[in-house]
């Protein structure tokens, strides 16, 4: 449980790098997998995921005191699907395209591990600015991931990264990237990448320290 | 004078894996020598490119992660040649190279190495080219009419699983269109006599997947010779199912396994919406494998559930 | 005649005969050298303790060694002579061993109070194991079980079968083979008188199918003989294990844990049979047997060795070495044990000294298991060996206990047929060993 000292920018970067929800605490892989077929499909599903979680969190941390603990549960997906169902109409009305291609995986938002485990781990026990931080600051974290996995995903299965086209005409593009297999061999790999670079800076923080303590 | 130690035994057999692996690379020779015969110099370039690129990729993945390079073991050249024949004579140069990297790296090398990869490495490429261009690997312009007797290297044509019309003894001499190495049943069969004599596999695995296939395919109203002689059962039975590292180790654990991958095989082929379920076939049964070593235990000398008090003693 | 068998197996040296072929015609001869060392730690179960002293004249047949605890058997002077040294020396384990060397005189004097029983077929039953015991045999097999212990059946257990094991499944060695032309009456009396001494119907010689001559040898000195039977089985290792033995003679299976008397079955190596005719016959103890000594030495041949004969003198009888030796072994290439130097003398137990050249000796690297199964149908017991390594490398004893890695035999065929040149039953050994250890702890 973070303390309550930590500042707000920490309690942001907590949700970017040392808490990242995809690639460090693993949450919220079915998202992950689904919307990360073109970046843009990424990016709005890390939009809408963010505005749910921000929305949700300052709310339950708003009612934290009144909300019965026996009941928390069906309390806090009560406020999440009401702002799940927000951005679904939002999306329906002003972005329709990309409401078309996300389809079911909207209304699943309700169910993205990241959001109930925020409200529950987060916004049940901290303060309204700090949630909303939280929520912003995991919502960032959400989206630079899966929009990393889909620019991957994008340019071998399709050849282009947000549409715009990379490797000329010539390319055939590696259908499977597209399809879920390679979804999880994007995943792996990125998850592959990312603890190697994490054990590294450890490593070198653990050495550095060493140093000075030495 | 200096003495070395050692515990038993002090003498070993002949084989280890570089002669296995030989042995099995002798074996393809023929079907080989049969795809080259009928597609030409375009079926060689893949069959090179495919081995070049798996013993390189292993090679630099050994190298990079500071492994003892285990290149000479030849079973990166087993998994390219098979990867190799695998695929149709008129493949794109890099095809075989993105197999080879899906082959060693992923399946392979990212599971542990030789020994520890749970999927065939060759089958899984086959399977990630096949879904990523499909119109490549088995569209209508995909397989090369065997050049030696139309003549013409650019005739193409779907296999004869997808309609293609052709006598028993073409099927049998590979005198049609087909992966490079899937097309002469005879090559095969004399790669599988070659493999049995010389005891890198044992009987049980290929005759029971290829019967179990024939009984089933006979009972779905098939004609069974055409099935067997059609698309890749043969050379799968033979050289893919037969993969020591993802195939159970226990002689009823392999009859077990064999039988699946038939049943697979006919089931994909008469009710699915592919032509063609060898690979498919395999590769789950390849999934498993585990499953099936860890509750199929050879019987224990001594730990029978009651113990014939009286035995042959009295008798 | 159907012919004996059991499942797994493997068959070592098939293309060279088993190795066998140097020393198979070559009649025993006897060879006494003129200094003994005898261990007194030859047999399973504590060593005995030596009960002369330096300067101290023996005579053939004195008891040199006292028997200590229940596993105890005596040893005696395998020649007459000066004890030049009691002390401990190096032999085949770590720790030394407790040895009485002798400077032999070559007057070959008796010791007088040997007394033989005469006909086996006449003789006491009674007198029968304590004459086994008196003579100090142990199994002269490999294990060096004493048999008088394993002779007692205990009290609620019978026995019905005697086998004795003529198989003599493992390389190179030819000893049994030709003490089975040699003196076959010898061992028919031996049997004879350990189914009289417990008073069993049924007697086996089990021999493999590879020995025409002894089979045929056997046959003739077992006719007229009450139930005496010969065995033929197929020629493949372990033929000669024990409970490879007994469940292809009777079919019955020795429970896990258990020893062949829960199915009501003894086994006898067939040296051990003409040593217990010697005992009771002639009340003469155990001072020699008969040894193969092959490999790299000049002139393979079979020896009658005394007990405690030094193994630089062996190879001196037997011309020197004929290459540069690499490794010495006690006993067949699946199962021997290495000797550390040439002074190592031989025990009871010792049915071998084979000597591997350089090339042969060096080990090699074990390399990652490609799971070709072959350890799996090579193994007579059922095991996954392939299975229990991957804990025993993880130092993992319970899952390897799990795995019944205990009921392994060390016979060595899953890594006789390795591809992958990995050490199976090295690793099984330590494994036992380990979990043995951490067993008696826990008491």
């Amino acid at each position: 449980m973070p303390k309550k000292e930590k500042s707000l920018s920490s309690v942001f970067m907590n949700g970017i790098i040392a808490e990242n929800p995809t690639l460090r605490l693993v949450l919220g892989t079915c998202p992950t997998i689904a919307s990360t077929t073109s970046a843009v499909n990424a990016v709005g599903m890390g939009a809408a995921a963010t505005f749910v979680l921000v929305g949700s969190n300052v709310v339950i941390s708003l009612l934290r005191n009144i909300i019965p603990d026996k009941v928390r549960i069906p309390a806090f997906i009560a406020v999440i699907c009401t702002f799940v169902t927000i951005v679904q109409m939002f999306m329906q009305a002003f972005l329709h395209d990309l409401y078309e291609s996300l389809g079911v995986f909207i209304p699943l938002i309700v169910v993205n591990c990241i959001i109930l485990a925020r409200a529950e781990a987060f916004a049940s026990k901290n303060g309204v600015l700090a949630s909303a931080v939280d929520g912003v600051g995991m919502g960032c974290g959400f989206t630079l991931a899966i929009t990393c996995i889909a620019i991957i995903r994008e340019l071998l299965g399709n050849g282009t990264i947000f549409g715009l086209n990379v490797f000329g005409a010539d390319y055939e593009p590696m259908l499977l990237m597209i399809l879920a297999p390679g979804g999880f061999m994007v995943f792996g790999g990125v998850l592959a990448i990312s603890n190697l670079v994490t054990q590294h800076f450890e490593k070198k923080k653990k050495d550095e320290k060493g140093v000075i303590h030495a | 004078m200096k003495l070395y130690l050692s515990t038993a035994p002090h003498i070993r057999s002949g084989a280890n894996t570089q002669v296995l692996m030989r042995d099995v690379l002798i074996a393809l020779l023929p079907t080989t020598a049969a795809g080259i015969y009928y597609f030409g110099l375009s079926a060689a370039m893949v069959i090179a490119v495919s081995i070049l690129s798996c013993v390189l990729f292993e090679y630099l993945w050994q190298r990079i992660t500071k492994q003892p390079i285990r290149i000479y073991d030849l079973s990166a050249a087993v998994t390219g040649l098979i990867l190799g024949l695998n695929l149709p004579s008129t493949a794109a140069w890099w095809m075989p190279v993105v197999g080879a990297l899906f082959a060693i790296v992923i399946t392979k090398q990212l599971f542990g190495g030789i020994g520890d990869n749970f999927l065939n490495p060759a089958l899984l490429a086959r399977a990630v080219l096949l879904a990523s261009w499909p119109a490549r690997m088995t569209g209508a312009t995909a397989y090369a009419l065997p050049t030696c007797w139309s003549g013409a290297d650019a005739v193409t044509s779907a296999t004869p699983l997808a309609g293609y019309e052709a006598n028993t003894m073409d099927l049998f001499l590979g005198n049609i269109p087909g992966s490079i190495g899937e097309v002469c049943k005879a090559a095969i069969l004399l790669g599988l006599i070659y493999l049995l004599v010389r005891r890198v596999i044992s009987w049980r695995i290929p005759v029971t997947f290829l019967a179990v296939f024939a009984a089933l395919s006979a009972l779905v109203g098939q004609n069974v010779l055409n099935e067997l002689l059609m698309g890749g059962v043969l050379f799968g039975a033979v050289f893919m199912a037969t993969d020591y590292t993802t195939s159970p180790m226990n002689p009823r654990g392999q009859f077990i396994y064999a039988a699946l991958c038939g049943v697979l095989v006919c089931v994909i082929r008469n009710f699915g919406a592919y032509p063609e379920g060898v690979t498919y076939a395999i590769l789950i049964g390849n999934i498993v494998t585990p499953l099936i070593d860890k509750y199929d235990k050879p019987r224990l000398y001594g730990r029978l559930k009651k113990q014939k008090k009286e035995g042959t003693a009295n008798a | 005649m159907p012919k004996y068998s059991f499942k797994g197996g493997v068959h070592p040296m098939h293309g060279q005969h088993e190795g066998k072929m140097p020393t198979r015609n070559i009649p025993i001869r006897d060879f006494v050298s003129d200094t003994v060392c005898i261990p007194m730690g030859m047999h399973l179960g504590a060593p005995s303790k030596p009960c002369v002293n330096k300067g101290d004249l023996v005579k053939i047949g004195q008891v040199i060694g006292e028997p200590v605890g229940g596993l105890g058997l005596p040893v005696h002077a395998s020649v007459s002579g000066e004890v030049t040294a009691v002390e401990e020396r190096q032999h085949l384990g770590a720790a030394p061993v407790m040895c009485v060397v002798i400077r032999n005189d070559f007057a070959d004097e008796w010791v007088e109070s040997i007394k033989g029983y005469g006909n086996v077929e006449t003789v006491d039953p009674a007198v029968v194991i304590p004459a086994v015991k008196a003579a100090g045999i142990c199994g002269m097999g490999g294990a060096s079980f004493p048999t008088h212990v394993k002779l007692s059946v205990p009290e609620g257990k019978t026995c019905d079968t005697i086998i004795l094991n003529g198989a003599e499944c493992e390389t190179f060695l030819t000893a049994d083979f030709r003490l089975m032309i040699e003196h076959s009456g010898k061992i028919v009396d031996g049997l004879r008188a350990v189914m009289r001494a417990l008073n069993v119907k049924r007697g086996v010689i089990a021999i493999e199918d590879n020995k025409p001559e002894a089979i045929e040898a056997m046959r003739k000195a077992a006719s007229g003989r009450e139930g005496v039977e010969i065995a033929v089985m197929r020629t493949k290792y372990p033929q000669g294990g024990e409970k490879q033995l007994i469940k292809a003679v009777t079919g019955r299976e020795v429970p896990s844990g258990k020893l062949p008397i829960e199915v009501h079955t003894i086994v006898m190596n067939v040296g051990t049979a003409a040593a217990v005719a010697d005992a009771v016959i002639d009340g003469r103890p155990l001072i020699d047997r008969i040894t193969t000594v092959t490999g790299c030495v000049q002139h393979p041949a079979n020896l009658r060795l005394r007990i405690g004969t030094i193994i630089a003198d062996v190879i001196g009888e037997c011309g020197g070495f004929s290459e540069e030796p690499g490794k010495i072994v006690f006993g067949g290439g699946m199962t021997g044990l290495c000797v550390p130097d040439t002074d190592v003398p031989m025990t009871k137990a010792n049915n071998g000294i084979v000597v591997y050249n350089v090339k042969d000796a060096r080990s090699v690297d074990e390399s990652p298991c490609i799971r070709c199964g072959r350890c799996v149908e090579a193994c007579p017991i059922g095991l996954d060996p392939y299975r229990i390594k991957h804990y025993c490398d993880r130092g993992d004893l319970a899952s390897a206990k799990e795995h019944h890695v205990m009921d392994c035999i060390l016979c060595g065929c899953c890594s006789y047929n390795c591809p992958a040149r990995r050490w199976l039953t090295a690793s099984f050994k330590n494994t036992k060993d380990a979990i043995a250890l951490e067993a008696r702890r826990k008491k």
